[in-house]
């Protein structure tokens, strides 16, 4: 048991350490404790604010049992979606595999420590979404001592059993499958899936009012224990847990908690036979069996032909996002998903108001549209949907250790630099013309204020797409062994947020300033604003072109 | 030619990783660039390259400098990093044609040079495949067909034959002869001296950023001990 405590130690602090970096977080403690400590202060206060208004609507109509069964389907289901997207980076895709795998350590060893480390990753964030509620929770119904213990229990062995069920079935997939074909259908399966559920869940809740009288509200919570007594007959642990947490009897409170026990260690027993078969027979199998099959496909004479460098390059780019999963959603994807999604929410929002799509259009064209507020608040919209776009804050940090080769062609930096925003360029672009789409469909704008919204909305978009680059250059993320510590875990993504932020203010200060002006001439007053900061963006980037390509080593 | 002429390079202020480094290679030489790790030769194959900024001196590719005139003297030259996993997305052609259009190849030229060079290295079948597809000696077989493409006079190799089978190794060593023989130049770093013995005609030995000796093996045999071997020799020299 020691190996494995000492085994899980080293994997956690791997995959910690690494994680620090990728976040660009230093390795001082000092500073490590301090932005920690301010990640989990905000997280922590958001939920309180959100629980306690939840709970205390609860309280009023005394319904408050309802809030513990949601925090704990919450946690249950939380684990699910944790365990999808971790595990198998975790079972499969560390490099450390390699390295553990030869020494003389015993397969239950390896497993243990590895489930640890899923466990704790877990933890860490059900400590915040479950602890938390469900300690206000006690409060704010003056629990005693009873509730507090076993409360502790339904934490800790809640996330346990999904935990085991998803590893268990990522196993089983990958114990008859080639592991890097899918490696990137699972991620793109599942992250596509989210999509769907964040979809599905916009258009299933656009039914629901937002100011709900008592009698709604208390009809919704029936619905809502309901769905709970329904779906808790599958999820024993959840059940025995629930009664625990909301009997007054110690009795049956150890009652409870020695069922959800038995329960999972009897599928932690099941789980440790069935990982022992399987595991390294995925494992060992894809390690080490991943050679290329030979093709003999002749080669098109077409791929021969000559191709202008400008396209090659910007086409090379293309290709290393739209075929890496990881790139695609996080980079190609949103462009196109994000204004589709943002509509089906927002008119699933109206539509829940009684409205639908024929009358927002009959109301909203009955208002002066073709207004400088009104271009105000689509170029505001415009931004804030290209902001998600991760193109060219990742232009440099995707091609990793690879990124030197910029440097040794013959090919000016200044001009590569222009080739890998293009993507940027293009995809906000395909942004820009969706929403200008759904605006026009909407507003039946006048043709002339459309292009003059496309030309400075592009106008911005290249402004984005060069500062952007600026910032990557200067903070490239170029160690990585996953695709995920450049597209999700960098702290460089916060910068096209910020900048989309500050465009969003100067536009509400445009709109606020020039409100009578006419609506071409704010727009070109825009434009030129937008236009002057690109030009001063890209002499910098012209200027400084060797010397933002030193940190690219 | 690549004339290196008294550069340094230092990382930290006051600790040259690279001090005052003269070096000259002629055309039709094979050049072995040897010394231990962390001696100062992966920094300056970097200078050589672009990749590093030079701190003082200049390095000359053909007579072009790569501080001033960095475009036309990497165009000089073709470069296999010691790393070989680059644009693992891309299908192997796909990687071939993008440096054929980064090195201009012109369009008469690409199949017959991509052939020759893919059927040499028995990685032709292979093109149609993403290059993540590869084992390791593949994908530095395909990093080296890309820098060979556009038949530059001057081959730089980092650690070339790591990951090569025997006979790719075989052959990427009688392609260096060759390219010798017509005149031109190759400078290759190596940790393998056998290989550095039997194929250069001239190496040096770098050593804590200094070069401590250039010349042909029986130079060096002359110079240190008659009867020792290439082993004791490279140890007599960087331990000194």
């Amino acid at each position: 048991m020691d190996k494995v405590v000492k085994l899980t130690k080293i994997f956690l602090k791997n995959s910690f350490s690494n994680m620090d970096e990728r976040m660009g977080i230093s390795t001082k403690s000092k500073n490590k404790i301090l932005i920690y400590g301010i990640l989990f202060l905000y997280f922590a206060g958001l939920i309180i604010f959100l629980g306690y208004n939840l709970l205390d609507g609860l309280i009023a109509i005394h319904q408050e049992t309802v809030f513990v069964g949601m925090i704990l389907f919450m946690i249950f289901g939380l684990a699910i979606v944790q365990t999808i997207f971790s595990s198998i980076n975790i079972l499969y895709f560390t490099k450390d595999n390699e390295y553990i795998l030869p020494l003389p350590l015993k397969p239950y060893q390896i497993i243990l420590a590895r489930t640890n480390v899923m466990l704790i990753a877990e933890y860490a964030i059900i400590f915040l979404l479950g602890f938390i509620p469900l300690i206000m929770y006690g409060i704010l119904t003056g629990a005693g001592m009873v509730y507090y213990i076993t409360m502790v229990f339904a934490v800790i062995l809640i996330p346990i059993l999904p935990v085991l069920l998803i590893s268990i079935i990522v196993m089983v997939i990958m114990s008859f499958a080639k592991l890097t074909k899918n490696r990137n259908r699972f991620q793109l399966f599942a992250t596509l899936l989210v999509f769907a559920v964040i979809i599905a869940i916009s258009i299933s809740t656009s039914g629901m009012k937002q100011d709900l009288t008592n009698e709604e509200m208390a009809q919704m919570l029936v619905q809502a224990n309901g769905m709970i007594e329904l779906v808790k007959g599958y999820i024993p642990t959840v059940d025995y847990l629930m009664e625990a947490l909301t009997t007054n009897s110690l009795f049956i409170a150890i009652i409870e908690v020695f069922k959800t026990l038995g329960i999972t260690i009897v599928g932690f027993i099941l789980y440790m036979i069935i990982a022992q078969k399987i595991y390294f027979k995925g494992l060992v199998g894809n390690l080490f069996g991943g050679g290329a099959s030979s093709s003999n496909k002749k080669i098109n004479q077409r791929k021969y032909k000559n191709s202008k460098l400008y396209k090659s390059y910007v086409g090379k780019e293309f290709k290393n996002m739209a075929r890496n999963p990881v790139f695609l959603m996080q980079c190609l994807i949103p462009a196109i998903l994000i204004p589709i999604i943002m509509v089906v929410v927002v008119y699933a929002g109206l539509n829940s108001d009684g409205m639908g799509l024929e009358q927002i259009t009959q109301m909203l064209q009955q208002m002066p549209t073709n207004t400088f507020i009104i271009a105000c608040v689509i170029l505001g919209v415009i931004q804030f949907f290209t902001m998600f776009i991760y193109i060219s804050i990742t232009a440099i940090s995707r091609d990793g250790e690879n990124a030197v080769f910029i440097k040794y062609i013959p090919v000016p930096l200044y001009k590569q630099y222009m080739y890998k925003i293009i993507p940027n360029i293009i995809m906000n672009i395909v942004t820009i013309i969706i929403t200008l789409g759904m605006a026009q469909y909407i507003l039946h704008l006048p043709i002339v204020t459309v292009i003059a919204l496309f030309i400075v909305a592009t106008i911005m978009g290249l402004l984005q797409s060069i500062a952007m680059l600026i910032i990557d250059l200067k903070r490239p993320k170029l160690n990585w062994d996953s695709e995920y510590a450049v597209a999700k875990q960098n702290l460089n993504l916060i910068f096209p947020m910020l900048l989309g932020m500050v465009n969003i203010v100067i536009i509400i200060g445009a709109a606020w300033l020039f409100k009578d002006i006419h609506v071409y001439l704010g727009l070109a007053i825009l434009g030129i604003l937008f236009i002057v900061a690109t030009v001063i963006a890209n002499k910098y980037l012209y200027d400084k072109q060797y010397v933002l390509a030193d940190k690219i080593l | 030619m690549i004339e290196i002429k008294n550069v340094s390079k230092a990382y930290v202020k006051g600790k040259k990783s690279v001090d005052g480094l003269n070096l000259e290679i002629k055309n039709g030489e094979i050049f072995g660039f040897l010394g231990p790790n962390g001696a100062g030769k992966t920094t300056t194959i970097r200078m050589i390259t672009g990749i590093l900024n030079i701190d003082e001196g200049d390095i000359l590719i053909d007579g072009k400098s790569i501080k001033k005139e960095p475009l036309e003297a990497k165009k000089n030259f073709g470069f296999v990093p010691d790393s070989p996993d680059m644009f693992l997305k891309l299908k192997g052609i796909e990687y071939l044609m993008f440096m054929a259009d980064v090195y201009d190849v012109p369009q008469n030229k690409r199949k017959e040079k991509i052939e020759e060079l893919t059927k040499k290295f028995e990685i032709y079948n292979q093109l149609n495949n993403q290059i993540q597809s590869y084992s390791h000696g593949m994908r530095q077989k395909i990093v080296i067909c890309g820098a060979l493409l556009s038949e530059p006079k001057n081959w730089i190799l980092d650690e070339p034959m790591t990951g090569l089978d025997p006979k790719s190794s075989y052959d990427l060593k009688e392609m260096m002869r060759e390219h010798a023989k017509s005149g031109k130049t190759v400078f290759f770093s190596t940790h393998i001296l056998e290989v550095a013995e039997k194929l250069c005609d001239r190496v040096g030995i770098i050593n804590k950023g200094k070069l401590v000796f250039v010349g042909t093996f029986e130079e060096m045999k002359q110079k240190f001990k008659e009867e020792a071997s290439l082993e004791e020799l490279f140890l007599e020299i960087t331990e000194k």
